[in-house]
């Protein structure tokens, strides 16, 4: 039935000039363009925010100053821009999602990385190392081994310390470790308020904050480096050569159903549950996404509008960049025009609920405040939008039982991407 | 094996409500089985075994008397904690009376926090749906029961009217379930594809949220309950074993095979050997395992036994696709465990 679709279309794409309205046939290969054209942006964009996110923290370590402080965490706001927005790729694309978690795993155990209040407490049943604080020790061991981090570097980080013995909550890289290193803990429980880490965390000599601090910016400097060749990397993937581009244009139905699975995985699995429904119900600020720099309704509105980017075929970029073209709802447009009308307005309707929790939060409601216990409006306000993702996602389902695209959902089980490796 | 009455009355609901379009699936969904012999049976045994517990918790609020009583209200919640949708998501009550797994110290930390600031909630448990899920449910009582740092308290304790408030807060959850499947979870999946349903677009969407339950419960059983304690062959995690406290861990695997062989037969509407002998195997497997909380996932023996179960589940899920989600015609949508 799709490879009907698809042949049709081609045939017409032959006969006319391609046009991309709804209710007109659409080529597979065109909408998988649009796709990897658009991620080809995002980690584009989030590449050189990242890069500039480096040069703030240069000057940073080499001038500190509450200046150049403030001039790294703007960066790192602006970084986070284009890179929640290329979420929608990771769920599908197994080339991302292998990658992910070495630029935005969270939650985290921080004191792993650095000092932390006493009231965060000590290593657990679950992470032995969750006071490591690496930055105040050159030498220790790590489960059973000896380790030399006399020099902090990318490659102490990346190949020693994340998911160091084997827990997920170790994350030593990322987005979310530079949040700490540029925040803090944020101490402000479900008051309104971020972390307040001094920029004298970072001064040299005797003004020197919470010691360490050389060891503390050669922390950040490899956590940034690292960042942006992570990102370096994944924005190649999907250059006119890149894997993940060629991945998908291989298999056209495949590279379809890879780009609803992306948006319904993270809609809601990753989204309407882990990030936000879950932080509401243990009234838990530590259950934000960006709970260091209180970004995290930033990250949510983009990361929403990383789904509408892709269905509708559209990016803004940083730059002012307009990227559009054939998309799926074209495709889903020309299956089933209900269906299509109907997500659009999921879609639509997830923006606006995600708006209302922006405009709250920048206008003083924060997003702690939002998850304290008895919180209605807050919880009002989380949960409006935690609803309208779960709905968008069965409008996804719709799309996919339009396009005849099975074998779609169940995403990241081992067992079930490899079936037969169980009896191997 | 399934009353041809049932049968009767669904399919000719089915042709009613959705025409043509049914006339292409190969086979049909026992969409009244399931809701009569399967859901409602189980809702109604949780909310019997919830109230049960808070009677018995309020009669005498000690870990003797109350941990019977806890244990079934437990083996009632595995009968259809793989419902995750509609009832049991709503309001968060899933996550609410089974927060698990608790990566971060979750439970402990709130039940502290509660205790040490004597939170006067616990005055008031019919609002104690206010608080942080990871103080509320099974596994919240689990920690008070018998985990040697709380289990210990007194009749006239704080910690004894939390574990009444937390019982209270859980048979309430669990009679909203119940009636909430009657009145309109169960009318609205038997309604679906008829005007004003704008829930269930068509008879398909209520087949596939079930199988799609079916999947993700045997997955969830595979790769957490069994996964999280095995953890690496490096690096076992016996300590993540779900309900360890209560020894509860393998029996929570047999009763969820159980469930879910349960609803298995009643979704399908053809015989299907290959699945129940996958069934069987898997409940074989693990009934000879003489290993209540996993505690064998740190020697190679016992490791390997465990593993076996887990990959006869995984083999149960294949069995599932191959026979049931062929011959539905359907395959899984997304679910609550997609992402991280």
């Amino acid at each position: 039935m799709t490879r009907k679709i698809y042949a049709a279309a081609t045939a017409i794409a032959i006969a006319t000039t391609p046009a991309y309205a709804a209710n007109e046939a659409v080529d597979q290969a065109d909408v998988l363009d649009t796709y990897a054209d658009i991620a080809a942006a995002a980690y584009g964009d989030s590449l050189t925010t990242a890069q500039a996110l480096q040069a703030a923290v240069e000057a940073l370590i080499s001038d500190p100053s509450a200046e150049t402080l403030d001039a790294a965490k703007a960066a790192w706001k602006e970084a986070r821009v284009p890179y929640q927005q290329s979420e929608v790729f990771r769920f599908g694309n197994p080339i991302v999602d292998d990658w992910e978690g070495k630029v935005n795993a969270w939650p985290l155990d921080e004191g792993l990385i650095d000092y932390v209040d006493g009231s965060y407490g000590g290593a657990t049943d679950e992470n032995q190392y969750a006071v490591l604080n690496v930055v105040a020790n050159p030498t220790f061991t790590l489960s059973g081994e000896e380790v030399d981090a006399s020099e902090i570097t990318p490659d102490l980080l990346e190949n020693t310390l994340q998911e160091a013995d084997g827990v997920e909550s170790n994350v030593a890289t990322g987005y979310h470790a530079i949040e700490f290193l540029l925040w803090g803990q944020d101490l402000n429980g479900t008051d309104k308020g971020a972390g307040a880490r001094p920029w004298t965390d970072y001064a040299t000599g005797e003004a020197c904050t919470n010691d360490n601090c050389d060891r503390r910016g050669a922390y950040l400097k490899a956590a940034t480096d690292l960042l942006v060749s992570d990102l370096e990397y994944m924005a190649a993937q999907w250059g006119d050569t890149g894997d993940a581009r060629k991945t998908l244009m291989d298999d056209p139905d495949a590279g379809v159903a890879a780009i609803l699975t992306g948006m319904g995985s993270l809609s809601y699995g990753e989204q309407a549950g882990e990030r936000m429904k879950l932080g509401v119900l243990l009234n838990d600020p530590e259950e934000e996404h960006d709970c260091f720099s209180d970004n995290t309704y930033n990250s949510h509105f983009y990361d929403g509008l990383g789904v509408h980017n892709v269905y509708y075929g559209q990016y803004v970029g940083v730059d002012g960049r307009v990227v559009s073209g054939a998309s799926v709802s074209d495709l889903v447009a020309a299956a089933d025009p209900e269906v299509d009308a109907a997500l659009k307005a999921d879609l639509d309707k997830t923006m606006f609920k995600l708006m209302a929790i922006k405009v709250a939060a920048e206008g003083g409601f924060s997003y702690d405040m939002m998850l304290a216990r008895g919180n209605e409006q807050g919880e009002a306000l989380i949960m409006g939008a935690v609803d309208a993702l779960v709905q968008q996602t069965r409008g996804i389902e719709r799309a996919v039982s339009a396009l005849n695209l099975d074998d779609i959902g169940f995403e990241g089980s081992d067992s079930l991407d490899n079936p037969d490796a169980v009896f191997q | 094996m399934r009353p041809t009455t049932l049968t009767a009355r669904f399919l000719s609901a089915a042709c009613l409500s959705a025409g043509l379009t049914w006339a292409a699936l190969p086979a049909h969904a026992g969409l009244d089985e399931v809701i009569e012999l399967h859901i409602l049976p189980g809702t109604a045994d949780f909310a019997d075994a919830t109230r049960r517990l808070s009677d018995a918790a309020s009669a005498d609020c000690r870990p003797d008397a109350v941990q019977s009583p806890y244990n079934a209200a437990f083996d009632a919640w595995m009968e259809i904690s793989h419902l995750r949708f509609g009832p049991l998501e709503k309001n968060g009550r899933i996550n609410a009376i089974a927060f698990w797994p608790d990566a971060k110290g979750f439970i402990g930390r709130s039940l502290g926090g509660l205790i040490a600031d004597q939170d006067p909630i616990v005055n008031h448990p019919q609002d104690f749906g206010d608080v942080s899920v990871a103080a509320r449910g099974l596994f919240a009582l689990e920690m008070l029961l018998y985990d040697p740092q709380y289990a210990d308290y007194d009749a006239d304790s704080y910690t004894c009217r939390l574990v009444q408030a937390i019982s209270v807060d859980l048979a309430r959850m669990a009679d909203g379930i119940d009636a909430d499947w009657r009145t309109t979870q169960a009318p609205e999946m038997r309604s679906a594809g008829q005007d004003g349903n704008t829930t269930y677009l068509s008879r398909d969407e209520v087949t596939q949220a079930l199988y799609t339950a079916l999947l993700a419960g045997l997955e969830f059983t595979a790769d957490q309950r069994i996964g999280r304690p095995l953890g690496t062959f490096d690096r076992p995690r016996p300590a993540r074993a779900e309900a360890r406290r209560s020894d509860r861990s393998l029996r929570n695997v047999v009763l969820s095979l159980e469930a879910l062989r349960d609803l298995s037969g009643a979704l399908a509407d053809v015989a299907i050997p290959v699945t129940e002998a996958a069934f069987d195997t898997a409940l074989a497997e693990a009934g000879e395992l003489n290993d209540p909380v996993f505690a064998g996932v740190g020697d190679p023996t016992g490791r390997l036994k465990v593993e076996i179960v887990q990959q006869r589940i995984q083999a149960v899920r294949r069995a599932v696709e191959g026979e049931i989600g062929a011959a539905l015609g359907v395959t899984a949508g997304f679910n609550s465990a997609d992402g991280d």
